[in-house]
């Protein structure tokens, strides 16, 4: 795809509309409605999350270094577990994504900015006293809820205050989820430059378009169960609670229902990143967009009919085993396209490696790893042995930290140039790619071989057997704790200075940001442009 | 991506998008809304079983409907 330079010069157009000056200090962050800067917002909010989250897997870690007791005793190891998943999950994987699509999507489109900024800005300014609800419910008199993040009852019923304060910090998350989703959707259907269809949008909205829409219908799920929980709690009622007629495998259909498109809303976007990454370090255009696009819509679609594969050990009938056995296995289908595509993307490819591909290409290795290890895990006998057991944890964190985390790291150092207008220091980031690629493995690989030897997880003491490869994992994770710290001072440094990036620092770069001055200007496209 | 100027948004085209976009995000809110009390009223009901079907079946189609068709209309 050709494109012809769009330049609109910082500020032009805006005095015309009357806000040209933008408050500065502390003031911008607060009442600011601009998609940059809330996407800055809650990038650094994410990044945040994920040093808080990440600082309980080093503890948890570091109890488990050696078997005994001798860091934490188990109520607050089983609290660390359990506020590790939800930070890491609705505190720095979810607001990381949608710090992504603050920033690009409006880009990409051709927009001046998202359809809604005060309500942006609502989304965004909801999640720090969210977080801050979970963070302080370690310190109330009863402790933190401590019964994992899937939140199950009977113990979640039983909890004290903490878990209180988890269901509202939820409930806040929640809400602030389905107002960015309801701001992404519309933007993107409403507000796109003339000329640019559907399927002519960058992949990296698709896979936001599809993943808003999933939000949308799971979050209000989630809100529901917790409401019931609550109820169940404090207010008489016996939606889950045995004891007066409820049932509790029930909050599990509930919360699967809403937790396994969750996996989809958290991965979608990553994907999105990685169709951006490697067409441009490919220097080809995406192979089979078109399938690509059917491929997310099926992912999406399929992601609501697998939720009992995480409930194999409940006593499901045979047919709904059966059923969600092959629902779960034909999810590959569709996610084979899109790995098959990507690779067929870099076919015959002049590819270069700097850092963003390594990570796309570190995605595409571990991702994959991470679903094959799904499939074994959707085969149901086999899951009965796996269930709660270290295999699942290193499956779901190939997923979760390769996949995800590994796609941010790649989108951060692709799009920094045009975000900060300054190079950064590719040999730092090829150092952090290395590190975080080699003490990921050496953290979650051996974990395999824990859970295929019975060691359950959720545990902070274990059996003689189990030492060896706990060390090993340990040290593993305490090397990716600390690469992370190569990370920050990577872009910290692109941040205060560097080489000057041009407008299209990446030959290979043909979405709309790519058009703009780097850094990108405070506001863009006031005049849509027209895509032919 | 080939890309031409275009002509800046005029007051009408503005009040028109802003109504463009409000009728859309109603529609997503409740969308939100039978979702979040369709999962309470279906379990206070006793029919859970049936009623996560049911909304189930709903979400399917309202995604196949709604990603479906604009796929479909190439727009």
């Amino acid at each position: 795809m050709s494109s012809t330079p769009h330049t609109i010069a910082p500020g032009e157009h805006a005095a015309d509309h009357g806000y040209a000056h933008h408050p500065s200090g502390i003031m911008r962050w607060i009442t600011t409605t601009n998609h940059k800067d809330i996407g800055t917002m809650y990038l650094w909010f994410s990044f945040t999350m994920f040093i808080v989250g990440g600082l309980m897997a080093m503890t948890i870690r570091a109890e488990l270094f050696k078997p005994g007791l001798q860091i934490v005793n188990p109520e607050f190891f089983n609290s660390l577990t359990t506020l590790h998943g939800l930070i890491m999950i609705f505190g720095a994987l979810m607001p990381g994504a949608v710090g992504f699509a603050n920033w690009m999507i409006p880009m990409q489109i051709g927009a001046p900015d998202m359809a809604f900024g005060r309500l942006n800005n609502w989304s965004f300014w909801l999640l720090p006293p969210a977080a801050l609800l979970l963070i302080l419910s370690l310190f109330v008199p009863s402790g933190a809820a401590a019964g994992g993040w899937t939140l199950y009852p009977p113990l979640t019923v039983q909890a004290g205050m903490g878990m209180d304060l988890t269901i509202f910090a939820i409930h806040i998350m929640g809400a602030s989820s389905i107002m960015g989703s309801i701001n992404i959707i519309t933007t993107i259907l409403n507000l796109r430059a003339p000329g640019m269809t559907l399927m002519k949008m960058p992949m990296f909205c698709w896979a936001w378009l599809i993943t808003a829409y999933l939000l949308l219908a799971v979050m209000p799920v989630l809100a529901g169960a917790v409401t019931m929980l609550l109820t169940d709690r404090h207010f008489g009622t016996s939606f889950f609670n045995a004891a007066g007629g409820g049932d509790p495998v029930l909050f599990q259909h509930v919360f699967w229902f809403f937790g396994h498109p969750e996996v989809y809303i958290i991965i979608l976007p990553a994907f999105g990143i990685i169709s951006e990454i490697i067409p441009t370090f490919s220097r080809k255009p995406l192979f089979g967009y078109a399938s690509m696009v059917y491929a997310l819509s099926a992912i999406a679609i399929l992601s609501f009919l697998v939720w009992s594969h995480h409930m194999f050990t409940t006593g499901l009938p045979t047919a709904g085993i059966l059923f969600f056995m092959y629902a779960t296995m034909l999810i590959a289908v569709p996610t084979g396209v899109k790995v098959f595509n990507w690779l067929a993307t870099m076919w015959k490819g002049a590819i270069s490696l700097e850092a963003p591909m390594l990570f796309a290409l570190g995605f595409l290795f571990l991702f994959t790893l991470g679903g094959f290890t799904g499939l074994v895990l959707a085969i149901q006998p086999i899951d009965v042995q796996f269930q709660d057991t270290y295999y699942v944890v290193a499956h779901f964190h190939y997923v979760m930290v390769a996949g995800t985390l590994f796609a941010f790291f790649g989108g951060i150092y692709y799009w920094l140039p045009k975000w900060t207008g300054h190079m950064y220091d590719e040999k730092l980031a090829r150092i952090h790619f290395w590190l975080s690629f080699i003490f990921f493995n050496i953290t979650f690989f051996p974990m395999h071989f824990l859970g295929l030897a019975g060691m359950p997880r959720r545990i902070p003491d274990y059996a003689q057997q189990f030492a060896d490869w706990n060390m090993i994992v340990s040290i593993g994770a305490f090397g990716f704790g600390l690469s992370n710290l190569v990370f920050l001072y990577a872009v910290v440094k692109c941040i205060r200075g560097g080489e000057k990036a041009p407008a299209k620092p990446w030959e290979g770069g043909s979405t709309l940001e790519w058009t703009l001055p780097s850094p990108a200007p405070y506001h863009t496209f006031e005049t849509p442009p027209v895509v032919q | 991506m080939t890309m031409i100027h275009s002509r800046h948004r005029s007051p009408a085209d503005a009040a028109h998008l802003r109504a463009v976009n409000l009728r859309t995000a109603a529609i997503l809110v409740a969308i939100a809304l039978v979702f979040f009390a369709g999962i309470i009223v279906s379990h206070y009901l006793g029919g859970a079983a049936a009623g996560i079907s049911v909304l189930a079946i709903a979400i399917v189609l309202y995604l196949v409907v709604a990603i479906g068709r604009n796929v479909g209309s190439g727009k």
